[in-house]
């Protein structure tokens, strides 16, 4: 378990519940940092930090163009923004168009962090009501990564779940439970 | 994606046939704007090369598709809600603000800017400039007309800035759309009014090579998401170059998720992504 360097989570509608019941499982000296991509609702775009960092153990954060990436900290595709993990462990952020109308795009980060950290990589995709993020788990196991989707049984809203299943052999499909026991065993 | 060698390529094409440089853009996203254009355009590397080199329409073409143009109607309303309660009232004294947008795209931020500049009775002592490396997004600025399906949310955008007050819910300000754009429903437009469109001055500028090309120092300049493409070392360089032109207790507006990592921080004071110049 000590090969995984990086953890990326990718959700929309149906997530919010999930993500907040994971980020507040994680103990206080997690050593990996955390990338969640998540699709939001327009006028939930303010005020989506603040609501995730109440149940969090772990500091949450918007990161800035630029900014470096540290282990043990929550990073959340800031709204309207693409959010790129590049070498040298650093963010870029991009204003480029929606991809399958979602700004951030799941697969674009996905495809990045699996470019970035290979076979260190685990790649969770939640409950959605689109198909964004298929592609970005697909190249995660290409790249040696590791992949998990939530269970489409437990899944508020499965169709995201589902393209990665269609388009791809997933390493586990689990529950929320589950996916709580697998991330706290990793770091 | 394309290698760094290719990209590298492509770069010193371009730059060979025009002023554009992109040496000192951001590695990674040039190289996938390049692999978009690609993508888009059916062609492979050496296509790509060979017809920037023959065809100026092309590379025009292709130096719009690697610059990124977003831009919406007040775009980040806490930013605008911002500049209504907290910065522009300190210039209802002075005798005139000069703006500059660099980096302006298809116009949406200046006539935001415009509309709220109008709001608060600051509309006609305000000078204001807007730029962009790109001829074509001038065109679409200057004509101020936009796609109303595809800009219909940002109306919300227009209420939470212009109609309601986030510090007192009870002062609300009922301001008719028609007072600064008409919408035209049937041809799928929204038409900005004349007094808004005339009051810019619009120039060609190019961030990479250009000064500041206008005769005078500014109190704002907006700068949104335009140096998130370059590489630190340009970013330093434009940045510079904004803290020289900008007078003291002047404001620089970078993009929400934008921050000055180099030296010329030292110059300012910032609240997010809002930079004021320090005055000593």
């Amino acid at each position: 378990m000590e090969q995984y360097k990086a953890v990326i989570i990718g959700g929309s509608a149906g997530s919010f519940q999930v993500v907040t019941r994971i980020i507040s499982s994680l103990p206080k000296n997690y050593s990996l940092p955390v990338f969640l991509c998540l699709h939001r609702l327009k006028h939930v775009r303010s005020g989506f930090v603040e609501a995730l960092s109440i149940k969090s153990t772990l500091p949450i954060c918007e990161p800035n163009d630029k900014d470096p990436i540290k282990p043990g900290i929550i990073y959340l595709a800031p709204a309207n923004y693409h959010m790129y993990i590049e070498l040298g462990n650093k963010f870029s952020l991009s204003t480029e168009e929606p991809v399958n109308h979602s700004r951030p795009s799941i697969d674009l980060s996905f495809i990045s962090a699996a470019y970035n950290y290979k076979r260190k990589l685990v790649g969770v995709i939640l409950s959605g009501a689109n198909k964004d993020g298929a592609i970005g788990l697909k190249k995660v196991k290409e790249n040696g990564g590791l992949t998990i989707v939530q269970d489409p049984n437990e899944s508020q809203v499965p169709t995201m779940p589902n393209a990665c299943l269609q388009v791809m052999k997933v390493d586990h499909i689990f529950s929320t439970n589950e996916i709580i026991r697998f991330l706290n065993k990793l770091g | 994606m394309v290698s760094l060698e290719e990209s590298n390529k492509i770069v010193a094409a371009i730059k060979s046939v025009s002023t554009y440089d992109f040496s000192d853009y951001s590695e990674k996203s040039f190289r996938r704007r390049i692999d978009k254009i690609l993508e888009d355009f059916r062609m492979s590397v050496d296509e790509l090369i060979s017809r920037i080199l023959r065809d100026k329409d092309f590379l025009e073409q292709v130096v719009r598709e690697i610059t990124v143009n977003t831009t919406e109607l007040f775009r980040d309303p806490e930013l605008w809600i911002t500049l209504k309660y907290r910065i522009l009232p300190r210039f209802q004294q002075n005798k005139s603000i000069f703006i500059w947008h660099a980096g302006c795209s298809s116009g949406q931020e200046v006539y935001s800017m415009l509309i709220l500049l109008h709001e608060l009775d600051l509309f006609d002592k305000a000078k204001v400039f807007a730029t962009d490396l790109n001829t074509e997004m001038l065109e679409k600025a200057k004509q101020g007309e936009y796609r109303y399906r595809f800009n219909m949310n940002y109306l919300d955008n227009f209420d939470k800035v212009i109609k309601e007050n986030p510090y007192n819910y009870e002062d609300k300000k009922d301001v008719a759309y028609e007072k600064y754009f008409d919408i035209d429903k049937k041809h799928d437009l929204i038409i900005m009014k004349p007094f808004l469109r005339n009051k810019p001055v619009y120039r060609k500028h190019d961030l990479v090579n250009d000064k500041n090309i206008f005769y005078s120092k500014f109190d704002i300049i907006f700068c949104r998401n335009v140096i998130i493409y370059f590489n630190t070392k340009l970013q330093n360089k434009v940045l510079e170059m904004f803290s020289s032109n900008l007078y003291r207790d002047g404001y620089l507006i970078l993009g929400a998720h934008e921050s000055i990592l180099g030296p010329v921080a030292n110059n300012f004071e910032r609240t997010k992504g809002i930079y004021k110049k320090k005055s000593y």
